[in-house]
């Protein structure tokens, strides 16, 4: 579903080019779920923005379910991540204005979901991240667990086809993390979604199908 | 959730600012409509005062307007009667009167001033125009009486220079349309005021037949059209144009300089008065948004990220744009409206205009097209400035929006 051949990319800070990621390649298959993990400055969250089409690269060349998305203007990468592509965030990035299900409800609308299905499909997600009870809630009234669950719902409703996950885990305590890592791998084979996670918790890596490190932006 | 309740939270976020801005936009709006309703107040006032001095349309000979006379009444009207007659079956006509305008000496025996003066039925023009001068001392009086000496009107500060009073007798000397001199003895029936004191210094209101004695002539000057409704002017004249080539016909706003001057002044004045508050209002939207738009830097960020377009991000702060201008717009104009009634209830005076004595009474109009224009050019600006605010930060690259703190 993935295929990364040769990635580079380098960033120019003043006068020197400082690279980011070199020849990194990379396949996941369908429905996998990968952590990439590797110390802080190692190229992860490049990695994953590259395959969450939100930033770009400079070498290499990049196919998503077999599309050379490598090519695509900003439009058609943002009617890729509209229909495809679901993102949980390190510090959840939900909107404070919206209530949990007008949170979750977003991409739905985005995609031009009827109504009907809507309520349908956000009600099934937040039952499945047992926030049922909090739908009406606004975000900042949950505690960190509970709002990167919310995250996890507004990336899955859609049924995507790609998570990205920079680092999910990272604000959360050791008991509040494993909920959260249990319930993305459990949504992602429900859902049939590729989950793939940026982290430096060795928790995250035991419920894994492939692990890859990264070192100076070099994949291992 | 609609799209606007969306907005409407968004513009709650930061509560005391976007009140500020909206309290901004309410009382531009207000000051746009109070300073054009009273303009549209005034302009209707001078229209009236000007059609009622000159009449909606003056009827002259062709030349009477463009050449220079070399003798009194040389391009004056022969045979008016008939004119006046055939004006007046046009039901739009209420009543036709002819007019001299005269000028030369008028003198007490010991001393002689200028006058300019209009020969003209008085008594007609009182009834037709109304009280269209102000009576200091005296009568109103039909200055062709056969049984004494004609008499007149004099302006006040004539009156006072000459030393004349009600029944004083002054002698007029001019010259006839033939070129000779004439002179001619003539009573004070009253002194008048036009409330304007360069006017009144020389002026004189004399009877029609007074006037063509003076002059010795057949002749009128011109006659004074008075129509049933001001807004049937154009359409009578270029009628009467087309029917009658040989006469000029005026209409009462190429007479009145004043009314063409202030109106210049006022659109000028409030014209300017209007761009600065529009650019106020714009600014400060700007302002607002601009704020709203970097403090929601990851917010947009990562709608982007989820598959929003830039275009979601603008039209999402346009909303919020719209919302303020559009509920802004709506209170300034209740508070121009309840202006407007105030003033109805509290009499203002307000201090006379350029080379006027009189005061008026404040009033304001309020022309609903006027409001609508008004309300659709803030919710426009604030639309604009929204846009302006937000295109940048909605194009800007997605990790770099996310990454913003
Ligand atoms: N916008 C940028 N400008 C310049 N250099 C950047 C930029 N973003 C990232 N880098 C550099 O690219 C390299 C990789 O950064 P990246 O954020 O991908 O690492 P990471 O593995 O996600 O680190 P962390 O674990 O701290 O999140 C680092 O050396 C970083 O300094
Ligand atoms: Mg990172």
């Amino acid at each position: 579903m993935i295929e990364l051949r040769g990635i580079g990319k380098r960033y120019r800070v003043g006068d020197s080019i400082v690279p980011a990621l070199s020849e990194v390649s990379l396949t996941v298959p369908h429905r996998a779920f990968v952590a990439i993990r590797g110390p802080s400055g190692s190229g992860k969250s490049t990695l994953l923005n590259i395959c969450g089409l939100i930033d770009g690269f400079d070498d290499g060349s990049y196919r998503l379910e077999g599309e050379n998305v490598g090519a695509l203007n900003e439009a058609s990468r943002t009617l890729i991540r509209r229909r495809h592509i679901g993102f949980v965030f390190q510090s959840y990035n939900l909107v404070p204005v919206m209530s949990v299900r007008e949170n979750v409800e977003y991409p739905l609308r985005l995609a031009g979901v009827s109504d009907n299905e809507r309520q349908r499909r956000v009600d099934a997600v937040l039952a499945q991240v047992d926030l049922s009870d909090q739908a009406e809630r606004r975000p900042d009234l949950l505690s960190g667990g509970q709002r990167q669950r919310v995250a996890i719902a507004r990336a899955l409703v859609k049924k995507p086809a790609l998570v990205i996950a920079d680092e999910p885990t990272a604000n959360l305590d050791t008991a509040t993390a494993n909920r959260v890592i249990e319930l993305m791998r459990e949504l992602g084979r429900q859902y049939g979604a590729t989950f793939l996670v940026a982290t430096h918790d060795d928790r995250m890596t035991a419920h894994c199908d492939q692990v890859r490190t990264m070192r100076d932006g070099v994949l291992q | 959730m609609s799209a606007l309740v969306l907005a409407w939270r968004n513009v709650l976020r930061n509560r005391r600012r976007s009140f500020v801005t909206l309290l901004i936009a309410a009382l531009g709006t207000a000051s746009i409509l109070v300073a054009g309703g009273f303009a549209q107040y005034t302009y209707d006032s001078l229209r009236e005062g000007a059609a009622r001095e000159f009449g909606h349309l003056t009827v002259a000979h062709a030349d009477y307007f463009d050449k220079d006379e070399e003798s009194p009444l040389q391009y004056g009207l022969e045979g008016h009667e008939a004119l006046v007659a055939e004006l007046e079956r046009d039901r739009r006509v209420r009543r036709v009167l002819p007019r001299i305008e005269l000028s030369g000496l008028i003198s007490n025996g010991d001393k002689s001033m200028i006058f300019m003066g209009i020969g003209a039925d008085i008594m007609a023009e009182a009834a037709v125009r109304g009280p269209f001068l102000k009576l200091v001392a005296g009568e109103l009086a039909d200055g062709d009486r056969t049984d004494g000496p004609p008499r007149v009107l004099l302006g006040v500060e004539l009156a006072e220079s000459l030393n004349a009073r009600p029944g004083s007798s002054l002698t007029l000397i001019g010259t006839t349309a033939a070129g000779g001199m004439n002179a001619m003895d003539v009573e004070v029936a009253g002194t008048i005021s036009t409330n304007w004191p360069d006017v009144d210094k020389r002026l004189i209101y004399a009877g029609i037949g007074t006037a063509r004695r003076l002059l010795a002539t057949d002749k009128v000057g011109m006659l004074a059209v008075f129509l049933q409704e001001t807004g049937d002017t154009p359409a009578l004249r270029a009628e009467l144009e087309a029917r009658d080539p040989v006469h000029a016909f005026k209409p009462w706003w190429e007479q009145s300089a004043y009314y063409v001057s202030v109106r210049d002044l006022y659109d000028r004045i409030f014209g300017l008065l209007g761009v600065i508050i529009a650019a106020l209002v714009f600014f400060s939207v700007t302002n607002t948004l601009t704020m709203a738009v970097a403090e929601r830097t990851r917010e947009i960020g990562t709608l982007r990220a989820l598959g929003a377009a830039p275009a979601d991000i603008v039209g999402e702060f346009v909303r919020e744009g719209v919302l303020i201008g559009g509920i802004g717009a709506g209170l300034g104009m209740l508070v121009a409206g309840s202006t407007m009634v105030a003033l109805l209830m509290f009499d203002i005076q307000m201090p006379p205009p350029p080379g006027r004595a009189d005061a008026y009474p404040l009033r304001l109009y309020a022309d609903p097209v006027f409001y609508l224009l008004t309300s659709l050019v803030i919710l426009a600006l604030c639309a604009a400035a929204a846009w302006l605010a937000s295109r940048k930060a909605a194009a800007r690259p997605i990790v770099e929006a996310l990454g913003h703190v």
